[in-house]
């Protein structure tokens, strides 16, 4: 599944006239190639610092290259610190030293930066998304805030004040109590289970006389990880701002958090709510979002979630929790089997319906709730800002 | 940054290459070269890939090569500096102390000398600093450490000097070769991945596959080998949750060999499927295209 770029032919290729293997032809215009290089991949986007480019020029120095793909390698180990840029690397590589024209229609993106974490690809999905919208209107129950018909690039407008301040009654309270979980260290504590007999030899050897003191330990605690996964498709329209506010709050609150969005495809959206505004926050994760509105495919986004990122132990241990209406188009066989596994690969998992409302006990009857059901540790509402907060209240206790 | 280069660093890329191939491990121009600028420059290599394709051997390789001694660090949730770097042996001290008679305790040298260096339990962080360029340091998983390991083995990596406070400063004399591996199993700080060079080693061609095949199990038979290569890629490009690593394909010819095996077919891959797959899920998606999965190329 992971195919690295196909590095450049190790043959000295014919190359354009200034390339970097005319070696003694003048030291300092190789330093200037080397370093010109360097702000080529700056200008694409990629991080590299001036202490890189030293550390690329020192490193061909000592290597001094008998040909090109001497100078690939020797950048690629230098300039490069994730995967994700390898691919950007290697376009900018072939156009600065091989001389490749740069393909058509792609340009900079001042706006967001190539580090996106874990995996920067955004999926474009290749149906029209919003085909589905007539269908699912239908089904849409109103939502007790006013305005149902939002527009669609309304939507993530300006935040308004009374939201704004809802974000933060919501980051106040999840800062009180995030869910924890137990670690391995202990720490002192005088009611601890355990003694801390490093501790009282310690003592003892201080103080050489008499049994020492009795020091116990417990163990510590830490936040445990959340997971959100939300559902911004047509029947969802009118919770997903509610739900992407929230998640900006939470991401505020806690550091171990990440968020995801999905229609019919699955995005990682947790880099675009690291900003201090949520304004900006919530137009950076709009846009990595390509399939607002459309249908709903629960199933294969779980199985997408928990094959690219939850097997690699994005979600051990921690809440998953699904926020979603469970109006699935998909085959539920799919959902029944990403739950299944989902639910192996994590600590909790929390669905968030808003088809329940303030009856939280039982499961709105739609298919792919029956068939998620068994897997649901605990169901809740979150239709609107409050009972998000009344969540985000309960939640060290479902933790 | 740069240090002089030492006596026994390879004088070239191929050279390094060839010395790996004599150790039993295949490593790219890339790898190689990744390593050699490491060597030279004295900067740390950050390995990341799939899982079992020879990032922890490849330490194990370099070392070997050099003959240099392998301090391996297992990373894991909630290590700490005690068993990173030192720790003193209060058992050891408090016997000491029992030990001693009156008049031997009021002398001032007695306490000090609860402080020497045979009390001092070294962790291979420690270990390796007084090693110097004798010692390869793996540092396996770094993932999978807290995040404020990865602080503290940034500093660490920096001086490669720390403070007992007993004790003074203890610096390396030479730096010792740092290798780290990343499973990615989350994204690592990027002050750390800044002092380090990057490689990213992902699954090898099928040519790779076969030359490592051949090193690694000289006695399996040829046909054998190139089928279960073959077959292997085939299953990487199946939608599977843990796809087979180089170390999965290794385990599969050495279990078709004990079996005795020359030829793989679905009877027989079948019997062994549990070498390759290691997910019940894969194993019956596997099991239903397992002719495909074998068919000859």
């Amino acid at each position: 599944m992971s195919s690295v770029p196909q590095p450049v032919s190790p043959s000295v290729p014919e190359g354009p006239p200034a390339s970097a293997d005319d070696a003694g032809s003048g030291p300092a215009e190789i330093v200037a190639r080397l370093v010109g290089f360097g702000h080529a991949l700056r200008h694409e986007g990629l991080p590299v610092g001036s202490d890189d480019v030293v550390t690329f020029c020192t490193a061909v120095a000592e290597l001094t290259p008998s040909d090109i793909a001497d100078v690939y390698w020797c950048g690629r180990a230098t300039l490069v610190h994730r995967r994700d840029h390898l691919a950007v690397f290697d376009e900018v590589f072939r156009q600065y030293f091989l001389g490749h024209p740069a393909p058509a229609g792609r340009e900079p993106d001042a706006t967001e930066p190539v580090a996106q974490g874990l995996s920067g690809t955004l999926n474009v999905p290749d149906s029209e998304p919003g085909e589905q919208t007539g269908d699912d209107r239908p089904m849409v129950l109103g939502l007790q805030a006013s305005g149902v018909e939002i527009q669609r690039d309304k939507r993530f407008a300006e935040c308004t004040p009374e939201e704004l301040a809802a974000l933060r009654r919501i980051m106040a309270r999840i800062g009180l109590e995030p869910p924890r979980r137990r670690t391995r260290r202990r720490q002192p504590d005088p009611s601890g289970a355990r003694l801390d007999i490093r501790r009282m030899a310690r003592e003892a050897m201080r103080l050489s006389h008499a049994a020492p003191e009795l020091r116990r330990l417990s163990r510590t605690q830490r936040p445990r990880p959340l997971v959100l996964i939300c559902d911004v498709s047509g029947s969802m329209a009118d919770y997903s701002r509610n739900l992407l506010q929230f998640a900006y709050s939470m991401r505020r609150a806690a550091r171990k958090i990440e968020v995801f969005c999905f229609g019919t495809r699955l995005t990682r959206i947790t880099p675009a709510l690291d900003r201090r505004n949520p304004d900006d926050a919530m137009k950076l994760a709009a846009a990595r979002v390509l399939d607002w509105d459309g249908g709903t495919q629960i199933g294969a986004s779980l199985d997408t979630f928990v094959r690219r990122w939850g097997r690699k132990g994005l979600s051990r241990g921690a809440t998953v929790v699904v926020c979603s209406d469970g109006l699935d188009r998909g085959d539920p066989a799919v959902l029944a089997d990403a739950m299944e596994r989902l639910s192996r690969l994590c600590h909790r998992i929390v669905w968030m319906n808003p088809l329940a409302r303030d009856d939280v006990e039982t499961l709105p009857n739609t298919l792919a709730m029956s068939v998620a059901g068994p897997f649901i540790d605990s169901l809740q509402s979150g239709h609107d800002l409050d009972s998000l907060e009344s969540f985000a209240r309960k939640l060290p206790q479902i933790g | 940054m740069s240090e002089q280069p030492r006596n026994e660093t390879p004088a070239s890329v191929a050279d390094l290459q060839a010395q790996f191939l004599s150790s039993g491990y295949l490593a790219s121009r890339g790898l190689a070269t990744a390593t050699l600028i490491g060597l030279r420059l004295g900067r740390p290599i950050l390995l990341e890939g799939e899982v079992g394709v020879g990032k922890t051997e490849m330490a194990k390789c370099l070392a070997q090569i050099g003959g240099r001694q392998l301090i391996r660090l297992q990373c894991y949730e909630g290590i700490d500096t005690h068993q990173a770097l030192y720790e003193w042996d209060y058992a050891r001290q408090m016997l000491h102390v029992r030990a001693l008679s009156e008049s031997e305790l009021s002398d001032a040298s007695a306490v000090s000398g609860l402080y020497s260096p045979e009390f001092l339990i070294e962790r291979p962080l420690l270990s390796a600093i007084r090693a110097g360029s004798d010692a390869v340091l793996l540092i396996d998983e770094i993932d999978r450490a807290d995040d404020e390991f990865e602080a503290f083995l940034l500093e660490l990596l920096s001086d490669f000097q720390i403070t007992i406070p007993e004790v003074g400063t203890v610096a390396a004399s030479d730096r010792p070769t740092v290798v780290l591996t990343s499973n990615r199993t989350r994204e690592l700080h990027d002050a750390l991945k800044r002092r380090c060079l990057y490689h990213w080693i992902g699954f090898p061609s099928v040519e790779e596959e076969i030359e490592i095949v051949r090193l690694r199990v000289p006695a399996a038979v040829e046909t054998l080998v190139h089928k279960v290569v073959a077959a292997v890629q085939r299953l990487r490009d199946m939608d599977l949750v843990k796809p087979p690593g180089v170390a999965e394909t290794l385990d599969w010819v050495d279990a078709l060999g004990v079996l005795g095996t020359t030829e793989l077919d679905a009877a027989s891959a079948a019997d062994t499927l549990g070498t390759v797959i290691k997910d019940r899920d894969d194993l019956e998606l596997v099991g239903a295209e397992l002719d495909r999965v074998v068919a000859d190329a």
